[in-house]
């Protein structure tokens, strides 16, 4: 993938650019707001990451221009702050996502990989399949193999989630924002316990877990899951 | 006290000093109009007087002839106090009696009366039968005298107009400097330091009263955010001490001991993990400080108090289920208000899993949320042990713990940050004792516009 990195701190640049190197995408980068402008204008990108705060435009500005211009490449918004209507003020400027730092940098690629993922404005896909599994976003209806799995309303969530980004790491944050509209971090395993169960749901048959539990970072649905 | 400087600076002066100089220009223009009409009808009587005169002597000629005349003048003649002056002039232009003067002041002889500047005389002439006049004349030295008069009286009140004003000026300025000194004086103490001190009131209610109750309101209020402050660094570097202290054992341990690869690594996941522990700390204790200092509501919108409840229940029935405790639900549906949805969700999300972690199992929790007029009830109750009632103000505030609770996981931030959020949203957070157990009640005014502290 060709990544976009706008940060003006140059040791949190450096890392950026080498992490997502070594993850396997292409990386430019730009220290200031206009100079970032100026390459996102050019809209090759596949994911744009771009801090709140740059000297010369700020990062809201930046994305707010940008979407003016008529590009709609995804942009995840790094963040110091946490101020209450940040993440609102991120989102309602054109921005995709939304971190606040400091974060893992399991967390930064799962979430590039996510924005990198979603389907173009106007493709409405009604039914999702990978590992074996059929996901029917009309009907509600999930089927293993030909057995229907039956599923709570946030379990079913939940595996839409991990099927939208099958092959991809999704972490605990990303299914607490996107499942349940938790943008903190609560004490319990939400997440855990709610898994746990879409795996035994899944798995009676004593199939193969095609969920996989990355320690420390979240969880993958492996597309072929064997 | 003050210096003549301070003094002459002083606004109360400045005013009284202004007000004093129109006070005396106006009394200059009172006095000077007085003095032209009080002159001017002087002058008018003194004329009338005259003529009336003359006209009485022309009477007397009439009446028996030059003989009567001159009787009748040498009466007047005799009073010495007056200053009207006599003459008859023959027909020739001789003065046969009287006052020669008089012919030469009335340039005029012929005119039937004249009147000269300043204090020549008033003259009346008339003619006799005889081709003779009869002259009379009054100075106006009178006139000069009173107008003099007049005007000296005007001249010392304008000296005593201009000596009171001055005079009430220090006064004033005095009496206001006096006032603002003590309002100085406390802000002085206050820079430098002593932030128990408030301005002494006089209980009069005026203006510089009511300036010194705001000040004192203001002085209270930043005395509590200092109060606060000091509280909050305090708890801080107490309660982040204990895990950095642990942090750098653990790194100390892996120095010493650590041999393999995967020893290293280990140690690294421990020292990620209480990082991380130390992060959300601060992240909380940054997240209380926001929002206890948003002054602003724009993130607010109208959401659906009811939807968020559910959601909250329904994430925590499956834990719940897990640890041995149930969760019960009774939520009136549609019902909204304004906030900020994230906000409301952590509060309830730390309400229940407050709740969850000091029942023991077995235990249930309800949540509930109704509608009692004007306010959205949100009522979070356990079977659990409770808290003392006299625990129960202090539990809301930051790192407060209770003695039993110090062995669970926890940092003492989730109820005070369940207090900042009610309290941004105008709500009410009240803990009693649910009988058994714990019984959290927020109330959230359903206004359009929530009030503000």
């Amino acid at each position: 993938m060709k990544i976009l990195a706008v940060e003006d701190d140059a040791s949190t640049l450096a890392l950026l650019v080498s992490s997502l190197a070594e993850a396997g995408h292409a990386v430019e980068r730009a220290t200031d707001g206009p100079a970032g402008l100026r390459l996102a204008l050019d809209g090759a990108y596949d994911v744009a990451v771009i801090d709140r705060m740059l000297p010369g435009l700020d990062g809201l500005e930046l994305v707010r221009r940008l979407r003016a211009s008529g590009v709609q490449t995804p942009v995840l918004f790094l963040t110091t702050m946490s101020g209450i209507s940040d993440r609102v003020d991120g989102l309602e400027a054109g921005g995709d996502d939304y971190l606040v730092k400091p974060f893992a940098f399991a967390e930064l690629l799962a979430r590039v990989h996510a924005l990198a993922r979603r389907p173009p404005l106007g493709r409405v896909e009604t039914v999702l399949r990978a590992a074996g599994i059929e996901l029917d976003l009309v009907a509600r209806r999930v089927r293993r193999a030909e057995d229907i799995v039956d599923l709570q309303p946030r379990e079913f969530s939940l595996l839409e989630f991990l099927m939208r980004n099958a092959g991809q790491l999704v972490t605990r944050r990303q299914l607490l924002e996107n499942v349940w509209g938790f943008h903190f971090d609560p004490r319990t395993n939400i997440v855990e316990t709610h898994m746990s169960r879409l795996r035994s749901k899944l798995n009676k048959n004593a199939e193969p877990d095609p969920i996989e539990t990355v320690r420390g970072a979240g969880y993958i649905l492996h597309v072929d899951a064997s | 006290m003050w210096t003549p400087r301070e003094l002459l600076r002083s606004a109360g002066l400045r005013f009284a000093l202004l007000y004093t100089v129109a006070f005396m220009i106006s009394v200059g223009v009172i006095g000077w109009m007085t003095v032209l009409t009080v002159a001017g009808a002087l002058e008018r009587q003194a004329q009338r007087g005259v003529e009336n005169e003359a006209s009485a002597l022309v009477d007397e000629f009439n009446a028996g002839g030059r003989q009567d005349l001159e009787a009748a003048l040498a009466g007047r003649f005799a009073n010495p106090s007056t200053h009207t002056r006599y003459a008859v002039v023959e027909a020739d232009g001789r003065v046969v009696l009287g006052d020669r003067t008089l012919l030469q002041s009335g340039q005029d002889p012929g005119a039937a009366h004249g009147t000269l500047r300043g204090n020549m005389p008033r003259i009346a002439s008339r003619e006799l039968g005889d081709g003779s006049r009869v002259m009379v004349a009054d100075d106006l030295a009178e006139v000069r005298e009173i107008e003099a008069v007049v005007t000296r009286a005007f001249q010392v009140a304008l000296a005593v107009a201009g000596i009171l004003g001055l005079g009430t000026g220090l006064l004033i300025s005095g009496a206001l400097l006096r006032r603002l000194d003590t309002v100085t004086r406390t802000a002085e103490a206050v820079v430098g330091g002593d932030l128990t001190q408030r301005i002494a009131r006089t209980g009069s209610e005026d203006e510089f009263d009511r300036l010194a109750a705001t000040l004192n309101r203001m002085l209270d209020r930043i005395d509590g955010l200092m109060a606060n402050l000091r509280q909050v660094s305090t708890d801080i570097a107490h309660d982040l001490r204990t895990p950095l202290s642990r942090l750098r054992q653990s790194l100390e341990a892996t120095r010493r001991r650590a041999t393999t690869i995967e020893d290293y690594q280990d140690a690294v996941d421990r020292a990620v993990e209480e990082t991380d522990r130390i992060l959300e700390i601060f992240s909380a204790l940054l997240r209380i400080a926001q929002i206890e200092a948003a002054s602003l509501r724009s993130g607010f919108r109208r959401v659906n108090l009811s939807e968020i409840l559910q959601t909250v229940a329904e994430a925590y029935a499956a834990p719940a289920a897990d640890g041995g405790r149930s969760l019960t639900a009774h939520i009136l549906e549609d019902v909204w208000i304004d906030a900020d949805r994230d906000l409301l969700a952590q509060l309830f999300v730390n309400l229940v899993e407050n709740a969850l972690q000091h029942t023991p199992q077995g235990s249930t929790i309800s949540l509930e949320l109704k509608d009692s007029g004007d306010r959205a009830v949100a009522v979070i109750r356990d079977d659990g042990p409770g808290i003392p009632p006299e625990e129960r103000e202090n539990v809301l505030r930051r790192f407060y713990r209770l003695e039993r609770s110090r062995t669970t996981p926890g940092n003492g931030l989730g109820l005070s940050l369940v207090a900042a959020i009610a309290d941004l949203h105008g709500g009410r957070v009240t803990l009693s004792n649910g009988q058994p157990g714990l019984q959290v009640r927020v109330a959230f005014p359903q206004g359009h516009e929530p009030a503000r502290r």
